[in-house]
């Protein structure tokens, strides 16, 4: 891992709290709820950047590649073929389980047969010199406006800096999200759906449709009309849409298919897209390629797929379902993290080593009650990143998210959210929990 | 961008609207500020004068709480929160950079609060909003939504003009402004309160009230 010379990048560090002014001017803020009561919150930047070398980078790049095109191999065999299951390389049970699995999208092929468009790939770098993939995120990955912006009010604030290094350009990640979406067009508009302002990751939305000069709608402004979809625009017009970046969970996307509560959604969209008239930007039915439980099984995946050795590795990971791995984690409860496969946003995680003696009793007669719902990791010993906190430089937890875009050719995006936990005793980077960003450099030399 | 939805024509004539709103009663809250630091000048005519009711009891009161009142739909603190609400699901249409001065406005508006002299922090408010009109016309390309903005803000300007009895020149200005914006800005309006509009404004004496309901009903709904 590169560690800069302070020398070289003093001039940005000097200037954090400008770059920090420019991101509160607009508005770079997530959403949260707190009470029940919606929040806007700036998220908070730190100007030294994690550093990735150009050699480090190809290899990331190789595993990720691999990794992703493994991912989307799988999610086309399991709603169709299903060879997988038939060699039984992953037990059945594991996808008919997993709330992410949709029946609906039995037999759907997609525009271009792209299932994840957009994967967000979350690894860490282990004090063994090894990165980790800690999770794969295919459904709505967030987080690339972030970066993406701070690195356009960085060289704002320190030019000096980006003169003297060589750093790849990560401006272009609308442009690249837009080739994206426009492979798989199926004839029309581009447009992000949005559940609203009041979603997390509203900035992120709008900020998108902006840098892609795109609509920006809501399910209100989308109409479905026999076997294609519209933008109703102010004069009583209709627009046909062949893309959709939907940031709706698949849920709520379809009340007609789906949740018949959801009023986000937009009636009859999954009819359509199974008749391959419109294309759904990441394609519904990802989540059973991201369960947690899955997760387990990507290497195998790639194996099995690919007929190649994974290049990037799991965390070490046991299945409680296995009476093997159950065993394991009985007698090494205490060093490991244990995550429910039904959450995300660092929510359902906790460690072993926290729980209280009634706790633990709890939690191992609900995993011996339900094994299949949770799985046990080894706690990554990963590198600390140093973060500025009040002028001072302390060294906090750090995890990457790479983002991948899968159109013609996949391509991994040179640079990624780096998340930081503020907290010197947390391993939890996520916004909603407090946690800060950096911007990640990767270097072109 | 070349398609627009019904919301974001709403949001864009009532983001002109509400900046325009702020942006006068600022000026006049400030006006009536200065006259009210040594002697606690009569505010009710200035709630008379805007239509607003009186909820105040107090000048004191009424110092604090009409720039500030996050519970006072009339408070200017209320107003720019919508004209906020409209931008912020605007970035895609107007963009960052100009989103940023609505922004800014709200971030000093709630260090005014804070503040012994907060008239100081309104005049910044007031540059921002400039700067916000000033950026709207240099960096939107699309003409359509130039236009909307702006018919939003004539349309609150007549508004409030019609209320506070403006004189003549000013209000004929305003009329003029409208009639040769509104035609370009896509919105379906009634013509017909264009050409009353022009009449009014040639009268001797101002009908004010008139014009206030004509302004009113200027938009098709």
């Amino acid at each position: 891992m590169w560690r800069m010379k302070i020398q070289e990048t003093i001039d940005l560090y000097e200037r954090a709290d400008t770059v920090n002014e420019l991101l509160a001017r607009y508005g770079v803020k997530f959403g949260i709820y707190k009470n029940n009561t919606f929040h806007e919150q700036l998220f908070p930047f730190d100007a030294i950047p994690r550093v990735i070398g150009k050699e480090e980078f190809d290899y990331l790049e190789k595993g990720l590649k691999q990794r992703v095109a493994a991912l989307n191999l799988f999610l086309k065999d399991i709603y169709n073929e299903k060879k997988i299951l038939k060699d039984k390389v992953i037990p059945e049970e594991f996808i008919y389980a997993s709330s992410g699995y949709l029946a609906q999208c039995e037999g759907i092929v997609p525009s271009k047969g792209v299932y994840s468009h957009i994967s967000g790939i979350d690894l860490v770098y282990g004090k063994d010199g090894n990165w980790y993939i800690l999770e794969d995120n295919l459904r709505v990955p967030s987080g690339a406006s972030y970066p993406m912006i701070a690195r356009k009010l960085c060289r704002r604030s320190s030019p000096k800096t980006f003169q003297n290094i060589s750093i790849a350009d990560n401006r272009n990640y609308a442009d690249l999200l837009k080739k994206t979406l426009d492979y798989v067009n199926t004839g029309g508009l581009t447009v992000v759906l949005t559940p609203g302002r009041y979603n997390a990751a509203y900035f992120e939305h709008s900020y998108l449709a902006e840098r892609m000069r795109v609509p920006l709608v809501s399910s209100n402004d989308l109409i479905v009309d026999g076997d294609r979809l519209y933008f109703k625009t102010y004069n009583g017009k209709k627009e046909q849409v062949g893309a959709v970046y939907r940031r709706i969970s698949d849920e709520y996307m379809d009340p007609m298919n789906f949740n018949p509560e959801s009023v986000i959604g937009v009636p009859h969209i999954f009819d359509i897209y199974r008749k391959g008239n419109v294309a759904l930007v990441n394609a519904p039915g990802n989540g059973v390629a991201d369960d947690k439980g899955i997760y387990y099984f990507v290497p195998r995946m790639i194996k099995y797929y690919l007929g190649e050795e994974p290049v990037l590795k799991n965390a070490p990971t046991y299945l409680p379902y296995y009476e093997e791995d159950m065993q394991y984690v009985l007698e090494n409860f205490d060093r490991l993290v244990l995550k429910d496969v039904a959450e995300a946003g660092g929510y359902g995680v906790v460690f072993g080593s926290s729980m209280t003696k009634q706790q633990k009793a709890d939690f191992i007669e609900l995993l011996k009650k339900e094994p299949r719902r949770f799985i046990a990791q080894e706690v990554i010993d990963f590198c600390d990143l140093p973060i500025l906190e009040k002028g001072e430089q302390v060294e906090r937890k750090a995890d990457l998210r790479a983002f991948v875009l899968s159109s013609e050719e996949p391509v991994v995006w040179k640079s990624g959210l780096t998340r930081f936990s503020r907290n010197p005793d947390s391993f939890i980077v996520n916004s909603s929990q407090g946690g800060g960003f950096k911007d990640t450099w990767v270097l072109n030399q | 961008m070349g398609v627009k939805s019904v919301e974001n024509m709403d949001r864009l004539y009532w983001l002109g609207r509400y900046s325009e709103r702020v942006y006068t009663t600022l000026k006049l809250y400030g006006l009536r500020f200065d006259s009210m630091i040594e002697e606690g000048e009569n505010y009710e005519e200035f709630c008379e004068s805007l239509d607003i009711p009186d909820i105040y009891g107090t000048a004191e009161k009424f110092r604090d709480l009409y720039p500030f009142g996050k519970k006072d739909p009339n408070s200017i603190y209320s107003n720019l929160m919508r004209a906020y609400d409209n931008a912020i699901e605007l970035r895609e249409e107007i963009g960052t950079e100009t989103l940023a001065y609505i922004q800014l406005s709200v971030y000093e508006l709630n260090k005014a609060a804070q503040s012994d002299a907060p008239l100081i922090e309104f005049q910044n408010i007031i540059d921002y909003i400039l700067a916000f009109w000033g950026i709207v016309d240099d960096q939107i390309e699309d003409e359509e939504t130039r236009n909307i903005i702006k018919v939003g803000k004539r349309v609150e300007r007549i508004d409030l003009y019609g209320r506070l009895h403006k004189d003549k020149i000013s209000m004929a200005r305003e009329v003029h402004r409208l009639n040769g914006r509104i035609g370009r800005s896509g919105l379906h309006y009634n013509k017909g309160v264009t050409g009353k509009l022009l009449l009014l404004i040639e009268e001797d004496t101002m009908n004010f009230p008139e014009i206030v309901r004509q302004i009113e009903s200027i938009l098709e709904v």
